[in-house]
């Protein structure tokens, strides 16, 4: 589960009038890291800093059966950990697209997208594997 | 989900389909030691200098590459200037040097070494007067070799009599190089005001305040502007700057991203991106299609400045915003060649040099891959450099001109070299004289920095 901004932003509101004249940035977030662990859950703040060991999976194409099926086989055989999946269907068109944590697999990024090519060609579908980081760096300041 | 869907597919739609690329990763060496009595020695020390540093440059680039799923267009080395550490060599020995250059560029892989250059805004050494007369020898001898020559800057005001060989030097690479359509010169650049940590090919050189080793990454992506602007459809010109900013903002940091993994790779400390928009004669990797689609009918047309100004400043405000470390150029480049739209407006006769003079004042560089007749006398491409070297002292900024005087040909032929240097339609020049002012020689004064009205 994730914090909204707004709810995240409300919690800093708070630390930083806590704090009054001992607001500096460290102290304030060190609060909000304890106020946010301290919720419970498994709430999270997104250290936006580490490059983690996820990659973007997208995958588009015509619709038919067996994609998602494919797609994810290849992934579990490979010891790829599904994290967060999303899938539309627009029109005749399916649209895919996965985070994965592939920290834990055997192969790496490239033998993963070597893989991932095979089954795009099988399956008639495209597939792209792009490490985490270029979209944090695109779309998160 | 961390990303929304809208980003993501964002993302790969420039990668796939809009040709957002990194147009170059160039690592700058430093060869100030590898200087030796022996031209053999210094050769044999400059030759392992490379390879020491850029053997794996190409390969860890394609790892990046594939890693981030952002394709990295070209990969490639800048060094010293080289009259700065060989300033005793005579210009047989620069060739010899320009040779093993190249040696080491084919070596390691690379298309391109930028360097073989000289910086003489206020006066030339021996050396650097060798350098600059072995220039047409070098390039016509080297294939991936590429050189540049700095002869202005607002500090110095401009060394005319430089300007006068250049021309000389210009004419003279386009025949020894006429056989290929006068290819040399697309190789040869001269620079006022010129930065020490430009990554782009050719007029790159590894500046002397620059450390022994570095890596600078140019990013390209004038395609992922352009579907931004279609994609704006009709709003003012306010709201257009916040489309371009928004868009380069992105592509600035994925840039910076892919820069300091590869200098990460290589274990050597990472320089700066710069932010250019550099077009390629890909369809629709045009800097042409962009004005066009800000609104004037083809480039040429009045207004076109003042579309290319925005632009470019859109450019750099973005990029600064993006990345604490810009560097370079960073702007629009505007050659003719390369870019698919220029060519067209030149076609059609909308755009000429005089025009394209114009807006070289509110780009990123200057007067670029322009092809002129053959017939062209030095002078007067001495006059070209004399009155782009002026925009740039006067404007504080970066100007070049890397012209082509095709050697045999006129206006209605092309050169044509493929790939990213495109091809260019040989445009008009006035033949009026510019040798009585030019061959005065000496040095125009540096400007005044205030009452600039």
């Amino acid at each position: 589960m994730k914090l909204s901004e707004e709810e995240i932003r409300e919690i800093t509101f708070e630390a930083i009038s806590e704090l009054g004249d001992k607001a500096t940035p460290e102290a304030v977030k060190e609060l909000v890291r304890r106020r946010v662990e301290s919720m419970g859950g498994d709430y999270k703040l997104e250290k936006n800093d580490v490059s983690t060991g996820r990659v973007i999976l997208t995958s588009f194409g015509l619709n038919h059966p067996g994609i998602v099926a494919g797609v994810t086989k290849a992934l579990g055989d490979a010891n790829c950990d599904i994290q967060d999946l999303s899938q539309k269907i627009l029109g005749d068109f399916f649209t895919m697209i996965m985070v994965v944590d592939i920290s834990a697999s055997q192969k790496d990024l490239k033998e993963i997208q070597e893989e991932m090519n095979k089954i795009a060609e099988l399956l008639k579908i495209k597939i792209y594997l792009q490490h985490e980081d270029v979209f944090r760096y695109m779309h998160r300041i | 989900m961390p990303y929304e869907f809208g980003e993501i597919l964002e993302t790969i739609r420039m990668t796939e389909i809009e040709h957002f690329d990194i147009r170059t990763v160039t690592m700058g060496i430093s060869l100030r030691d590898c200087h030796d009595r022996n031209i053999e020695v210094t050769k044999q020390k400059i030759y392992d200098k490379i390879l020491r540093y850029g053997k794996q440059h190409v390969k860890l680039a394609k790892e990046v590459e594939s890693q981030y799923g952002i394709s990295i267009a070209n990969k490639r080395v800048s060094v010293t200037p080289i009259s700065i550490p060989f300033d005793a060599c005579n210009a047989e020995e620069f060739i010899e040097i320009a040779k093993i250059l190249d040696k080491a560029a084919e070596e390691i892989g690379i298309d391109y070494i930028a360097g073989y250059s000289a910086l003489v805004q206020k006066g030339m050494t021996n050396g650097e007067r060798e350098l600059i007369k072995s220039i047409p020898f070098a390039l016509s001898q080297t294939k991936r070799v590429c050189s540049s020559v700095n002869i202005g800057s607002t500090k110095a005001g401009i060394n005319m009599d430089a300007v006068n060989i250049m021309g000389e030097v210009i004419k003279l690479t386009a025949e020894k190089t006429k056989d290929n359509d006068s290819i040399g010169c697309a190789k040869l650049v001269v620079f006022a005001n010129a930065v020490e940590d430009n990554p782009f090919v050719a007029g790159a050189f590894h500046g002397v305040s620059e450390p022994e080793i570095v890596l600078n990454v140019g990013i390209s992506g004038p395609g992922v502007v352009l579907e931004a602007i279609r994609e704006a459809g009709k709003v003012d010109l306010q709201q257009l700057s916040e489309v371009i900013k928004k868009t380069i903002f992105k592509i600035t940091r994925a840039g910076e991203l892919i820069g300091r993994k590869v200098a990460e790779k290589n274990g050597i400390p990472f320089g700066i991106v710069d932010i250019s928009l550099a077009p390629t004669p890909a369809e629709g990797d045009s800097i042409a299609d962009i004005l066009k689609a800000m609104g004037v009918e083809n480039v040429g047309a009045p207004g076109t400045t003042a579309a290319l100004a925005m632009l470019n400043d859109s450019v750099k405000k973005a990029g600064l915003m993006a990345s604490s470390s810009v560097g370079g150029m960073s702007g629009a480049f505007i050659p003719v060649s390369e870019d698919m739209g220029m060519i067209r407006a030149v076609q059609a006769g909308n755009l000429s040099l005089e025009k394209l003079e114009a807006m070289t004042a509110v780009c990123s560089v200057g007067l670029d891959m322009i092809a002129i007749p053959g017939d062209t006398a030095a002078t007067t491409i001495a006059g070209i450099i004399a009155d782009e070297a002026a925009i740039g002292i006067i404007n504080d900024k970066t100007t070049a001109v890397r012209i082509i005087p095709a050697y045999g040909k006129k206006i209605g032929d092309f050169v044509d070299y493929g790939g990213l240097l495109g091809k260019a339609p040989i445009m008009e020049v006035r033949t009026i004289s510019s040798a009585g002012f030019v061959s005065r020689g000496g040095r125009i004064p540096a400007p005044m920095r205030s009452l600039t009205n």
